[in-house]
C-alpha cells in the first residue's frame, strides 16, 4: 500500500513537468502581453521596454522557463505582475475558500443524491422513482450560472433568507454549495440508481433476505456497499473539478475562491498567478485521484493495490 | 492600493478615497486645491509654486511636509518601483531622464522650506495641477511604503481597515481629515463581479450605492419605484472606433468619412446601449471647455457613404477587420457597426479577442478598425485630444489610429503652453474640428453613467470623473 502510494506520487512528477512545460507554451503562443496590462491604457514605448527588462520577458522562451522551474523548485512561485504580492500567498489565502464551498457542495450531493438513488431503486417505476428522474434530468440539464441565479432570486431576493451572495457564515455558504452541487446530486442519484439495481438483483440480497434481515439492513448494509465503487469514481472526479475551479459559481455568488483568482489572472496576463495557480491546481487533482483510487480499495476488499 | 502602481478604475477609486494628492478633483470635475492650498505659476509657465497645508498628519501619525511631495514623486518615477505609470510627471524638468534610471539626473521638484514645493517643468504645460489629481501622484510617507499596496497609509478622508480579497474592502473615517471627516462612520466597497449579482444584493437592501448595468438600467426606468432611486449624469467616457490611418484604403480620409456616415450611431445607442449616452461630433464631450456644440455630427448617410467610396475610387466597397473585445459591451457594438457598415458596402470582418490582445494588436498597429472606451484620466479636453491624435503618442501612448497631422499637433502643443483659458478652449476646439474632419475615427459616443441610489442614502452625487466621489458628504438615515 505505502509502495503503491510512494510510486504514484513519483509518477505524479513527470505528469506536473508536462503541466508546467504546457502551460509554459501555451501563454506563450498566446495573444496578449502582460506588460501592455501592466501600465494601463496610455504609457510610453520606453516604460514598456524597461518593465519587459526586469520581468526577463525579453529572455528567449528557453531561459524564461529554466528561470521559472529554478524559483518553483526552490519552493518560490514569484511574485504577481499586477499586485507584486507572492503567489503563494495569494494561493493560501483563496484556496481554503474554494476547498470549503467544493467540500460543501460534494457533502450536500453525496447525501442527497445517494438518498435520492437508493430509494428510487427500492421501487423502480414508481412514483418515487419518477420524481426523481425528473429531478435529474433537471439538475444534469440547467447550466450553473442559471441555477445560480435563480437560487438568488428565489431565495435571496424573494424570500430574503440568506444573502446573495459574498463570503461569511453559513448562511453564505447554503446558495453556492447547492448551485455547485446540483449537478452532482442529479449524477449520483442515477449512477446510485442503476448501480443498487445491479446489486439488489444478486444471490447475495436474497441470501440476506432469505436470513430475515431488516429491509433497510439488507439495502444499506449489504446492497449499497457493494454498489460503492461507480459512485466514488463520480465523486471523486466531481471532487476534482469543484476544487480546480469552480470559476462560475465563485462568480455569480462573488466567493473569494482560487476559480475566480485564475480569471482574473487570465484576463489581465498575470503569467506568475496563471502559472503558479495552474500548477498548484494540477498537484490537487493528482491527490484527488489518488485518493479515489485508495477508496477503491477500502469499498471493495478484492481491489488491491501493490 | 499602492497609488504609485495604480493603473485601473477600481484602484484609482480606492486611492481616491485613503490619500490625497496636490490637488483633488470635485464630483462635477472642478480641480480644487488638495493637500496644497493655493498654487501659483510664473508669467514663463515653467514655474510652480505649491503652498501646502500645514499640521496635515498620515493615518499613522507621521506629518505631511515639503520633503513628501519629493520622496512621492521619486518613488513613481523610481525604476525600481516597477511601477508603469510615470507619464503624470514628465512635465516636469529632468522627470523622464529619472524614470530612465540615468545616473545622477535630477528632477525640477525642490523644497524651499517645508510648507512649498517649487516645481520646474521643461516646457510650460498650463493643466499640470489636474495631472497632480490623479491616483498615481498622491502624496505617501517613506515610512510603510514598501507596504503600501497591503496597507494603505495616507492623509485622505478614509482610513484604510481591512482588505478581503475578491470580496470586499472596509474603510473608516478619519477624524481628523483637514478638510472636515466623512459624515459616516465607515465605507465598504464591495467587489462583485457578476452584475445580476450585485443588482441582486442592491434588490436585497444589502447594497447602498450600484452601479446600474445598461439592460437592468433601461427596465429600472419603466419601472416608478425604482426610477426614483435613480441617478445619472454624463460621464467623461467616450466609445469610438478606432480607424488605423496606416492601412490601405483607410489612409484615404474619405473613406474614413464614408465608415463615420454608415455608421447609425443614435439607433445604435437606443439599441445596444439602452439609450445610456450622447451621439458625439469630435472627441472633445460636451461637458468639458472647449466642446463646440454647433457643429454637426456626421449623422447617418448611406448614400453619402457610398458616394465617398466611390470618389476614392472604391466603387464596391472595401474590405475591413473590426477588432472588438469580448467585454462589456463591445461585442454588440461590433455587431451593429458590422452591419451597418455592411450596407454602405463596407465588408468588416469582427475579430473578437479578450481585451488584453485588442489592446496589444492596436498599439502595434495590427489591424483596421477597434472598438474602443476611453476613460478619461483628468477632466480636460486635452485629455481627449492629445493621448488619443497627437502623433508623439502613436501607438501604446493611445493614439492607435496613428493619425499625424502637423496641423494638429501645432495647435495642441500651442494649448498645452497657453495659459489664459479661454484662449486654450479656443484651441481646443480648433483641434477637434480639424481632426473631425480628417476621421480617424468613427466617432460613436460619450458615455452616461447610472447609479441605483438606496432611499435612505443622502448627498451621494454621480461623479464625472471616476476618481471625483469621495463619499465624505454622504449620510444615512436608516
Amino acid at each position: 500500500m505505502l509502495a503503491f502510494i510512494l510510486r504514484r506520487l513519483l509518477l505524479a512528477i513527470p505528469t506536473l513537468f508536462g503541466v508546467l512545460v504546457v502551460v509554459f507554451l501555451l501563454l506563450y503562443v498566446a495573444p496578449g502581453d502582460p506588460v501592455q496590462e501592466m501600465v494601463g491604457e496610455r504609457a510610453d514605448p520606453e516604460t514598456i521596454a524597461r518593465l519587459r527588462k526586469e520581468l526577463h520577458l525579453d529572455e528567449p522562451l528557453l531561459k524564461q522557463f529554466t528561470l521559472y522551474t529554478g524559483g518553483v523548485l526552490r519552493g518560490d512561485f514569484g511574485n504577481s505582475y499586477i499586485t507584486q504580492r507572492p503567489i503563494i500567498r495569494d494561493i493560501r489565502e483563496r484556496f481554503p475558500k474554494t476547498l470549503l464551498l467544493a467540500g460543501s457542495a460534494m457533502l450536500l450531493a453525496s447525501v442527497l443524491g445517494i438518498t435520492l438513488g437508493v430509494l428510487s431503486a427500492r421501487a423502480p417505476g414508481g412514483w418515487f422513482d419518477r420524481l426523481g428522474l425528473g429531478i435529474a434530468y433537471l439538475g444534469i440539464s440547467f447550466p450553473v450560472y442559471w441555477v445560480g441565479l435563480i437560487l438568488i432570486l428565489i431565495f435571496a431576493v424573494m424570500l430574503r433568507w440568506l444573502p446573495p451572495s459574498g463570503y461569511g457564515g453559513i448562511k453564505y455558504l447554503i446558495l453556492p454549495a447547492f448551485a455547485l452541487g446540483s449537478r452532482s446530486i442529479a449524477f449520483l442519484a442515477r449512477v446510485t440508481r442503476s448501480a443498487m439495481l445491479d446489486v439488489l438483483g444478486g444471490d447475495f440480497v436474497r441470501t440476506a433476505r432469505a436470513k430475515g434481515l431488516k429491509e433497510r439492513v439488507v439495502v444499506v448494509r449489504h446492497a449499497l456497499r457493494n454498489a460503492l465503487i461507480p459512485i466514488i469514481t463520480v465523486l471523486g472526479l466531481d471532487f476534482g473539478y469543484y476544487l480546480t475551479g469552480s470559476i462560475l459559481t465563485e462568480t455569480i455568488f462573488s466567493w473569494p475562491g482560487l476559480g475566480r483568482y485564475v480569471v482574473n489572472a487570465i484576463t489581465r496576463r498575470d503569467l506568475p498567478a496563471i502559472q503558479g495557480s495552474v500548477l498548484f491546481l494540477s498537484v490537487i487533482f493528482v491527490l484527488v485521484n489518488l485518493i479515489t483510487d485508495l477508496a477503491y480499495a477500502k469499498a471493495d476488499p478484492r481491489v488491491a493495490y501493490s | 492600493m499602492d497609488p504609485a502602481l495604480s493603473t485601473d478604475v477600481p484602484t484609482g477609486r480606492a486611492v481616491a478615497y485613503i490619500f490625497d494628492g496636490l490637488t483633488r478633483f470635485t464630483p462635477d470635475a472642478k480641480v480644487v486645491p488638495g493637500l496644497a492650498k493655493s498654487w501659483e505659476v510664473s508669467a514663463d509657465g515653467l514655474t510652480y509654486t505649491f503652498h501646502l497645508r500645514s499640521g496635515v498628519k498620515f493615518h499613522d501619525g507621521q506629518p505631511f511636509g515639503a520633503k513628501n511631495v519629493i520622496y512621492t514623486f521619486q518613488r513613481v518615477l523610481d525604476p525600481k518601483t516597477k511601477g508603469g505609470r510615470g507619464w503624470p510627471l514628465y512635465p516636469i524638468k529632468g522627470a523622464e531622464d529619472y524614470a530612465a534610471g540615468k545616473a545622477g539626473a535630477t528632477m525640477g521638484v525642490t523644497a524651499s522650506n517645508d510648507s512649498t514645493v517649487v516645481i520646474t517643468l521643461k516646457e510650460p504645460f498650463s493643466i499640470f495641477p489636474k495631472l497632480l489629481a490623479m491616483p498615481v501622484t498622491s502624496m505617501v510617507a517613506p515610512n510603510g511604503a514598501d507596504n503600501l499596496g497591503q496597507k494603505p497609509v495616507g492623509t485622505g478622508p478614509w482610513k484604510f481597515v481591512e482588505w478581503k480579497h475578491d470580496d470586499y474592502i472596509r474603510f473608516a473615517k478619519n477624524p481628523d481629515y483637514f478638510d472636515g471627516p466623512p459624515k459616516t462612520d465607515s465605507l465598504m466597497a464591495r467587489i462583485i463581479p457578476e452584475m445580476s449579482t450585485a443588482t441582486a444584493e442592491f434588490e436585497a437592501g444589502n447594497v447602498d450605492v450600484l452601479s446600474v448595468p445598461d439592460e437592468t438600467g433601461k427596465s429600472w426606468q419603466a419601472d416608478p419605484d425604482k426610477n426614483k432611486l435613480l441617478q445619472s449624469a454624463p460621464a467623461l467616457r467616450f466609445w469610438y472606433v478606432a480607424i488605423n490611418t496606416t492601412r490601405g484604403p483607410l489612409k484615404d480620409a474619405r473613406v474614413r468619412q464614408a465608415l463615420n456616415y454608415a455608421v447609425d450611431v443614435n439607433t445604435i445607442l437606443s439599441a445596444v446601449m439602452a439609450g445610456r449616452g450622447s451621439a458625439a461630433n469630435g472627441v472633445i464631450p460636451p461637458t468639458l471647455p472647449g466642446y463646440d456644440g454647433s457643429r454637426k455630427g456626421y449623422g447617418h448617410d448611406v448614400a453619402k457613404a457610398k458616394q465617398l467610396l466611390a470618389a476614392a475610387g472604391f466603387p464596391t466597397g472595401i474590405d475591413v477587420e473590426l477588432w472588438a473585445a469580448t467585454t462589456d459591451q463591445s461585442p454588440r457594438l461590433s455587431q451593429a457597426i458590422q452591419a451597418n457598415l455592411a450596407e454602405a458596402g463596407i465588408r468588416a470582418k469582427i475579430v473578437q479577442r479578450e481585451a488584453s490582445s485588442v489592446r496589444e494588436a492596436a498599439r502595434k498597429g495590427a489591424a483596421d478598425l477597434y472598438v474602443k472606451e476611453w476613460w478619461a484620466d483628468y477632466p480636460d479636453a486635452e485629455n481627449f485630444l492629445f493621448p488619443l491624435l497627437h502623433s508623439k503618442n502613436k501607438g501604446p501612448g493611445g493614439n492607435v489610429s496613428f493619425y499625424s497631422n502637423p496641423k494638429f499637433d501645432a495647435l495642441v502643443d500651442q494649448a498645452h503652453r497657453e495659459q489664459d483659458e479661454s484662449k486654450r478652449n479656443s484651441l481646443y476646439s480648433q483641434a477637434d474640428a480639424l481632426q473631425f474632419n480628417d476621421a480617424p475615427m468613427v466617432y460613436l459616443f460619450f458615455y452616461k453613467d447610472m447609479y441605483a441610489v438606496q432611499p435612505w442614502i443622502h448627498g451621494f452625487n454621480v461623479p464625472a470623473v471616476f476618481n471625483g466621489q469621495r463619499w465624505t458628504d454622504v449620510t444615512i438615515s436608516k
